[in-house]
């Protein structure tokens, strides 16, 4: 019948393939970034996170690969067999930078969000998440608290500037889109739109777009389902809970993730 | 969001009276989320039927209350997400992609009239600016909407303007204002006696002289066109008198190659698809979008069974169940053609015919990159998709997918019928085979001329346009509209084809043409483009969305910041999702390298 007889057939099958200097090995149909993570080579990425959709859009994790005109997102692209990528190679590292320079550009100076790394110390002081609520901390740059922490970063976003050494030229930060404005209209949570980028495909279109929820309509007039999972995965914190809002409940869909207007 | 602790010293917040909370308290017998009105359900059903409603129409759904309603009121799509069982958001973000969409809230009324002023670089050079800047005064009328768009595709007739569906070519601010007063809102109809084959007019110029420019010229009815042996063809095909091989050979033979922009070989993309396992589906992209082209346009408004032949004929060799042709929104008079032809077909078949389907764009120019007209098929936005798989093995709603420009297939016929050769006996400079140039800008007679592959733009301005325009000298032109780069006068001698431009860092593309005289500037030329690119990119991937608008503002700098313009340069072509991102700094390279002197 169906049942496997043999050993072989249940073993996942791997594939061999070149990830700049060492060859690794990949399960079939496994991506590039995932295959590479595994062997201790963590490509920048900012849209992509394990369990959600790939959607391949923030291109932080551009790869060069052997053959190929242009350079190939690594979370959406399976590696095959005999496939020579460069995650390190000068071209990638500078299209990874600049993606990572560009999205900074637009972000306000002050973020909403501490650095993951070394955020638990942060907590003890009183400076951490909680008191980052419907207002944004007063200090005009990232400051270092007690504990030597972050706060008022862009989350993932800070943490792979800091990692890839990048930071932004006068002439882009000359260029900062105009910041809309944040959404405090929900008892449960606020929305700083200005935190968001399309790398989460929640998000922006420079120039004629903005960020928004359905509609355009304030969260709190929009009586969707909350589900708040937009407070649990947004790169750069665009979604917080409001200040003395109850824990969110069980994530089911997100009500920001793909809502947005293009004019 | 690791830990929650308390703040030191804790905010009173009072959020309002326990009778205001009551209030505020959701009765477990209604509905969460936005609910419909009843009033804008009805409207929305009058409209569009009783179902049952398709999610992939809807696109369709939206042009027939934006049509009516000359908006998209918010209730509207309230109802209709209620009605095709989808989540308004689905139904806002569809709506908001497209320009030729406006989303109104509330009780909001829409403008009386839209005049739409073309503000792409041939209408540019022909007093576009001007004209927009004059005309919300001349018309004098709060009620009428002027607004800027991009290309729509008449640059022959430059400047060109639209009220509501009505174009204006040539357009003076008076005669807008004439228009707009009379209320010549829709498109004329054409007539239906034109005697027009495009294979005689080789190697001269299909476009009239523009004193006999019209609107709606007349074209070749089915009639007519089956009396010159039309769908004889298609016919020989399903009764098994011509052979399916014999017909991609002679595509193959001819070196006819995909005439949209990419220029993959024809045939050998029949070949791919014909292999692929069925159902399977064919897209034909009319959105002609690039700037500077109307060669589609011009074909299809004067001889549309041609084209129908050609799909026909495609769609039998490859084996294909569905067509699926998507044409440009701001193609009016197109539209009823076709829509009138196709029904007529069907009525009266000369062969067999697969499911046809006509799909109405929205004003979006990525649409006319081929995933992303197949997203906006689908009736999603126009988001390119990311490849591979590649849309021969996984395209429209899935299946393999056989994706031509409309050009392409309008050959098929006279290739077949007059043998391959006649097509490669055209050429020059060692180039084989026809090709349809669209020129526009600083020449005597712009228009579509259907010279041989591999001309000069020397010899094309020289010998199909009558010179340079009166008072113009050749300074510089784009050999490819938009994204095809721009070259001085120097070089000028290259032949223009497939593969030709390429080490000089432009491409031909779709055959537009735009000429720029000594009067004219490659800097501005650039920059319009790059406004346009970041107008018209979809958003999706960073490089190409945060790079045009960076760039764009970056390149009204009297002196440009050379090292960041190609930092931008460089992640967009190597980093953006789909052509338009990897395209978009072409010309901005040209300027740089060729025009030093006008941004040092």
């Amino acid at each position: 019948m169906n049942a496997p007889t043999k050993l072989s057939e249940v073993t996942l099958k791997t594939i061999e393939f070149k990830l700049d200097a060492q060859t690794i090995h990949a399960y079939k149909g496994e991506t590039i970034f995932k295959a590479a993570k595994r062997h201790g080579v963590d490509i920048p990425h900012l849209c992509y996170k394990d369990g959600y959709r790939v959607d391949g859009n923030c291109r932080a994790c551009v790869v060069e690969i052997k053959g190929e005109r242009t350079l190939a997102p690594s979370c959406c692209r399976s590696a095959t067999e005999g496939m020579e990528v460069q995650a390190q190679s000068e071209r990638a590292v500078k299209s990874q930078k600049m993606v990572l320079e560009m999205l900074l550009s637009d972000m306000p100076d002050t973020g909403y969000k501490w650095n993951d790394a070394v955020s638990s110390g942060a907590a003890a002081t009183g400076e951490g998440p909680g008191a980052l609520g419907r207002e944004r901390n007063a200090a005009p740059g990232p400051s270092p608290d007690a504990a030597g922490a972050m706060v008022g970063q862009h989350g993932e976003l800070t943490d792979w500037v800091q990692r890839m050494g990048v930071s932004v030229r006068p002439a882009l930060k000359a260029l900062r889109r105009e910041q809309p404005a944040p959404d405090f209209s929900h008892p449960a949570m606020a929305v700083n739109l200005d935190a968001s980028f399309n790398a989460t495909a929640a998000s922006v279109r420079v120039g004629k777009s903005r960020s928004t929820t359905s509609l355009a309509t304030p969260c709190a007039d929009r009586t969707a389902k909350l589900c708040l999972i937009c407070m649990t995965r947004w790169a750069t914190a665009a979604a917080w809970p409001a200040a003395n809002a109850c824990k969110p409940a069980l994530p089911a869909r997100s009500c920001l993730r793909r809502k947005w207007a293009r004019k | 969001m690791t830990k929650q602790t308390p703040h030191p010293s804790p905010e009173v917040v009072r959020l309002g009276t326990v009778e205001d909370m009551r209030k505020r308290i959701r009765s477990k017998s209604k509905l969460k989320g936005r609910q419909p009105e009843d009033a804008a359900v009805h409207e929305v059903h009058d409209l569009l039927g009783e179902g049952p409603f398709a999610r992939d129409m809807l696109i369709e759904y939206l042009h027939r209350l934006n049509d009516h309603f000359r908006c998209l009121h918010d209730r509207h799509l309230v109802a209709l997400a209620k009605a095709l069982r989808i989540g308004m958001a689905e139904v806002f973000e569809v709506a908001t992609f497209y320009h030729h969409f406006e989303v109104l809230r509330g009780d909001a009324q829409p403008s009386a009239v839209t005049v739409r002023v073309c503000d792409g670089l041939s209408c540019e050079l022909a007093g576009a600016k001007d004209l927009l800047a004059r005309l919300p005064a001349i018309l004098g009328r709060p009620d009428v909407r002027v607004i800027a768009a991009p290309c729509i595709g008449r640059c022959e007739q430059a400047p060109a303007a639209v009220v509501d569906q009505n174009p204006v070519p040539f357009a003076t601010a008076e005669r807008v204002a004439a228009a707009v007063q009379t209320h010549a809102c829709a498109h004329p109809s054409a007539a239906q006696d034109a005697d027009f084959d495009a294979a005689a007019l080789s190697e001269k110029p299909i476009s009239p002289a523009s004193a006999d420019v019209q609107v709606a010229p007349a074209y070749v009815g089915l009639q007519a066109y089956v009396a010159q042996g039309g769908y004889q063809l298609a016919t020989a095909l399903s009764q098994g008198k011509a052979d399916a091989e014999n017909i991609i050979k002679a595509m193959e033979d001819s070196g006819l190659r995909g005439l949209g922009g990419a220029g993959f070989p024809a045939g050998r993309k029949w070949r791919i698809v014909r292999d692929q396992p069925a159902p399977k589906l064919m897209a034909v992209n009319i959105d002609e979008g690039e700037p500077g082209t109307f060669k589609d346009r011009t074909y299809l408004e004067r001889d549309p069974h041609r084209f129908l032949e050609g799909m026909l004929v495609a769609a039998q060799v490859v084996g294909i169940d569905a067509c699926y042709i998507y044409l440009r929104d701001e193609y009016h008079g197109c539209r009823a053609i076709l829509e009138h032809e196709i029904a007529v077909l069907q009525a009266n078949p000369p062969c067999p015919l697969p499911a046809i389907y006509l799909r109405r764009g929205a004003g979006a120019y990525i649409c006319g990159e081929e995933s992303a007209m197949i997203e906006s098929i689908e009736g999603k936005r126009g988001e390119p998709r990311m490849r591979p798989p590649y849309i021969a093995q996984v395209g429209l709603f899935g299946r393999p997918t056989l994706e031509h420009n409309f050009e392409t297939l309008y050959w098929v016929r006279d290739i077949v019928q007059k043998g391959p050769q006649w097509f490669s006996s055209f050429g020059r400079n060692g180039r084989k085979g026809l090709r349809s140039f669209s020129v526009s800008g600083r020449v005597k007679h712009p228009g579509v001329k259907l010279a041989p592959a591999g001309i000069s733009l020397r010899e094309l301005v020289d010998e199909y346009c009558g010179g340079m325009a009166d008072g113009h000298s050749l300074y510089a032109y784009l050999p490819g509209g938009a994204s095809g780069g721009i070259l001085p006068a120097s070089m000028a001698d290259i032949a223009l084809d497939f593969d030709t431009l390429q080490p000089h860092g432009c491409f031909i593309g779709s055959a537009a043409v735009i000429v720029l005289g000594d009067k004219d500037k490659a800097r501005d030329a650039a920059l319009n483009m790059m406004r346009f690119f970041a107008h018209e990119s979809c958003g999706q991937c960073t490089p190409c969305r945060v790079g045009t608008d960076k760039a764009a503002t970056l390149m009204q700098a009297a002196h440009w910041d050379h090292e960041t313009l190609e930092d931008l340069n460089i992640v967009m072509t190597d980093a953006s999702i789909c052509g338009l991102g990897q395209a978009a700094p072409n010309p901005v390279r040209c300027v740089q390298k060729y025009f030093p002197q006008e941004v040092a």
